[in-house]
């Protein structure tokens, strides 16, 4: 039976590159023809994961799937459309619906209490507030976005979440990082979730398969590279940067590391995540990467029920002037 | 956005009137005006010298969290938030609710009960649900739009 929505043979093409073996893609062009599972995070700030299960467990089935993080849940239950969004948990801010790779960046990040932390594309919130989560209110926690309607919902999502260490500006993010480094203001930690071609996002966006684009990604790979020298140049010495995508395109994401990794004093870390990882590519199309790029993570769909996500960690070496 | 810190006597001030009205005991916050009455809480680690910094480098939009609003004199209406961010203080001018109630007031509907005028905290439970202003025979409701229940009553 075909599918609503079809790969763009490019796009085909493209991923099955990343995904040399028939039997891997087939489980791949599957899985994204299915909607998402509805995952949860519990909002640490307002309510203990065992009090939020024992709340929600009166009105649905929900799984902790991952013991190391009980913050993570799962709703099992078949849901009528806008039901989660609509519970009085969700209304007082007890949980944030977010699929559960999304949630992988902040783990990489690993904030703590008392960090100056800067999310620079943080709209609409979800690894703000899970950031703010993690660093229990305290700190400071600085979430930058560029247009005013994102600022909005952010801001909502803050308010809802019980988010009080926040200061939100409203910034092209390449010129806040370039004012802030001038003036030599420096973060422990940034997460820099770039905006982006979105390929990983294809159970809960459909739209993608309609709206893929070869010169899009070549676009959004200059920006994304661009995005992330600046964004060094505002870390400390020893500092940690997370940048990640919900894209499989290595255009905007081995590609945009190994730029970094050539140009800056930064070492890539390995990272552990509760997910399965497949390790970073070392060349597309004409491009060779530095090995060290295997350290980044590929989440695929396939392998964790998921949507799809690219993640790697910096550490600053030097100070950049 | 313009903002504006609230001097240690201005926040001692707010706060025996809140320990007055909700018998809160401390504020462990920054305070900070942002217009139109509106009192913000901010609980990061960085200063006020520091915060300004950053304002004259970016468009600073928000600081903290929705604390309060100064109504009048001698009466500050705590936001939906609020509430919840205070509530292991709030020890005063407290109404419990019921289910049905419950379901009514997050629906963003008013409630009628009999009490004294005043502005009130509600909760069911455990859930702190924001403040309501009385008139004696109703409570109105204060719950922001945005976090009403959106299904049928």
């Amino acid at each position: 039976m075909p599918y609503k929505y079809e790969m763009k043979p490019l796009f085909r093409e493209r991923l099955q590159k990343l995904m040399p073996d028939p039997v891997d893609f087939e489980k791949f062009e599957q899985i994204i023809h299915t909607g998402p599972r509805n995952f949860i995070r519990c909002n640490t700030i307002k309510i203990s994961p065992s009090e939020l299960l024992q709340r929600l467990q009166k009105k649905w089935n929900v799984v902790q799937p991952y013991p190391n993080h009980p913050e993570i849940m799962l709703i099992t239950s078949d849901l009528a459309p806008g039901e989660l969004g609509n519970s009085i948990e969700h209304l007082l801010g007890y949980y944030y619906i977010q699929e559960v790779s999304s949630m992988m960046s902040v783990l990489a990040l690993d904030p703590k209490p008392g960090d100056l932390v800067l999310d620079l594309c943080a709209s609409p919130g979800s690894k703000t507030t899970q950031i703010a989560a993690k660093m229990q209110n305290q700190g400071t926690l600085l979430a930058n976005d560029l247009k005013m309607d994102r600022i909005m919902i952010l801001s909502a999502n803050l308010e809802r979440c019980g988010v009080t260490n926040n200061i939100v500006t409203r910034n092209d993010a390449i010129a806040l990082c370039s004012r802030f480094s001038k003036a030599g203001i420096r973060f422990d930690k940034i997460l820099l979730d770039a905006p982006c071609s979105g390929e990983g996002t294809l159970r809960s966006s459909p739209k993608t398969f309609l709206m893929w684009n070869e010169n899009f990604i070549k676009k959004l790979s200059n920006q994304q590279k661009k995005l992330l020298a600046f964004a060094l140049k505002c870390l400390k010495k020893g500092g940690t940067l997370v940048y990640s995508t919900c894209t499989h395109a290595p255009e905007e994401d081995e590609s945009v590391i190994n730029f970094a990794l050539e140009r800056f004093p930064i070492k890539i870390e390995t990272i552990k995540l509760p997910l399965k990882c497949r390790e970073g590519i070392t060349e597309w199309k004409d491009e060779q990467f530095s090995k060290d790029v295997q350290k980044s993570c590929r989440i695929y769909p396939q392998d964790n029920d998921s949507e799809g996500f690219f993640i790697a960690k910096l550490t600053l070496l030097e100070e950049i002037k | 956005m313009n903002i504006r810190f609230i001097n240690q006597k201005e926040k001692k001030k707010m706060l025996d009137v809140l320990k007055e009205q909700f018998g809160i005991q401390e504020l462990p916050y920054a305070l900070v005006e942002t217009g139109k009455e509106k009192i913000r809480a901010f609980s990061g680690s960085i200063t006020e010298k520091q915060i300004k910094k950053i304002s004259e480098l970016a468009n600073l939009e928000i600081v903290g969290i929705y604390l309060l609003k100064q109504e009048r004199i001698g009466d500050l209406r705590l936001s939906f938030d609020a509430t919840h961010l205070l509530k292991s203080q709030i020890s005063k001018s407290i109404i419990e609710i019921n289910e049905e109630q419950l379901n009514k007031w997050m629906h963003g509907n008013d409630l009628e009960l009999n009490l004294p005028k005043g502005t009130y905290v509600i909760s069911h439970e455990s859930d702190f649900l924001g403040c309501g202003k009385s008139n004696g025979k109703i409570l109105f409701n204060y719950v922001p739009k945005d976090r009403r229940l959106k299904s049928k009553l």
